[in-house]
């Protein structure tokens, strides 16, 4: 990947953004897909929900998107840590992704996961 | 055709990663400098399906932009030269036209944020595997990404990886 200026938001699910995850570094470019359940025309802060997860998303950089509550989103962006461990996502992209099927995308992203291992274990 | 050129006018479909990770040859054809293989098989043209998160636009001439599909990103080119480029000057020029006209629509097409399938040819630019494009088709479906996930998961299984020369 090194050859690419731009970095590719790696594909977590929003229960995997916790202290303790590998997914959980200051700066790190992720892809995080959940339905938006609040949104401040103010702060531009998101918080998008999955499950019991949620995460906040910094949408300042993000134009001709609109926002609706309820509505499923996905974004790419670096993960900004704050000194209280809290995690904000800096979006550089989002777009609706109102229809997805959560459960297909959550289940293809682990065999995904397994597909690349075995290819970079046996390239 | 031998098992080496068995892929070589398919556009196939790949992760990111797969793409980046290409073997680059330098080749003896003066058209295309560089051969491009997979686990000894040689490859020519791909497809992939990711969100676009770069665009520069050069007006007139090229459309150069990233498609990340979460397991790399790869820089895409699209030609917008048709009518200075001397490639383009042997050939019809109403056929120019539909061309030039065909990657205009393309290039207003490719916006931030979406989501799209671009097929083109495998190249290289600074050491880098890029593709060339020749089309764009930008995706309504949201579970667009998710199904090329699992296309390319199981052609690499059943048919890309299957009696491969240098597995």
């Amino acid at each position: 990947m090194a050859s690419s200026a731009i970095k590719s938001g790696a594909l977590v699910s929003l229960e995997e953004i916790h202290p303790s995850s590998p997914f959980f570094k200051q700066g790190a470019s992720l892809r995080v897909t959940g339905k938006l359940q609040e949104y401040s025309v103010e702060t531009a802060i998101a918080i998008v929900i999955d499950g019991n997860a949620n995460l906040k998303i910094n949408t300042q950089h993000l134009r001709d998107l609109s926002f609706r509550v309820g509505s499923v989103y996905q974004f790419i962006g670096e993960l900004l840590i704050q000194p209280d461990n809290e995690a904000i996502l800096q979006a550089r992209v989002g777009r609706n992704v109102d229809g997805i099927d959560l459960n297909l995308y959550h289940q293809s992203l682990q065999l995904l996961r397994q597909f690349q291992a075995d290819h970079l274990s046996t390239p | 055709m031998d098992q080496r050129h068995r892929l070589y006018n398919t556009h196939v479909k790949l992760l990111a990663f797969d793409i980046l990770s290409l073997t680059q040859t330098p080749s003896h054809s003066s058209s295309e400098p560089i051969s491009f293989s997979r686990k000894g098989t040689l490859l020519s043209r791909a497809e992939t399906v990711g969100t676009i998160t770069s665009r520069e636009l050069k007006p007139g001439k090229f459309l150069k932009f990233a498609i990340d599909d979460g397991t790399g990103c790869v820089s895409c080119v699209l030609w917008l030269n048709h009518f200075s480029s001397p490639y383009f000057a042997r050939r019809s020029p109403p056929d120019v036209r539909l061309i030039a006209e065909a990657a205009n629509r393309f290039a207003a097409e490719i916006r931030l944020g979406a989501a799209a399938r671009v097929r083109g040819r495998i190249t290289s630019y600074r050491g880098a595997v890029q593709i060339t494009v020749s089309d764009v088709v930008v995706e309504r479906d949201p579970n667009a990404e998710t199904l090329h996930w699992l296309h390319c998961i199981s052609l690499a299984r059943k048919c890309y990886d299957v009696g491969t020369p240098n597995k």
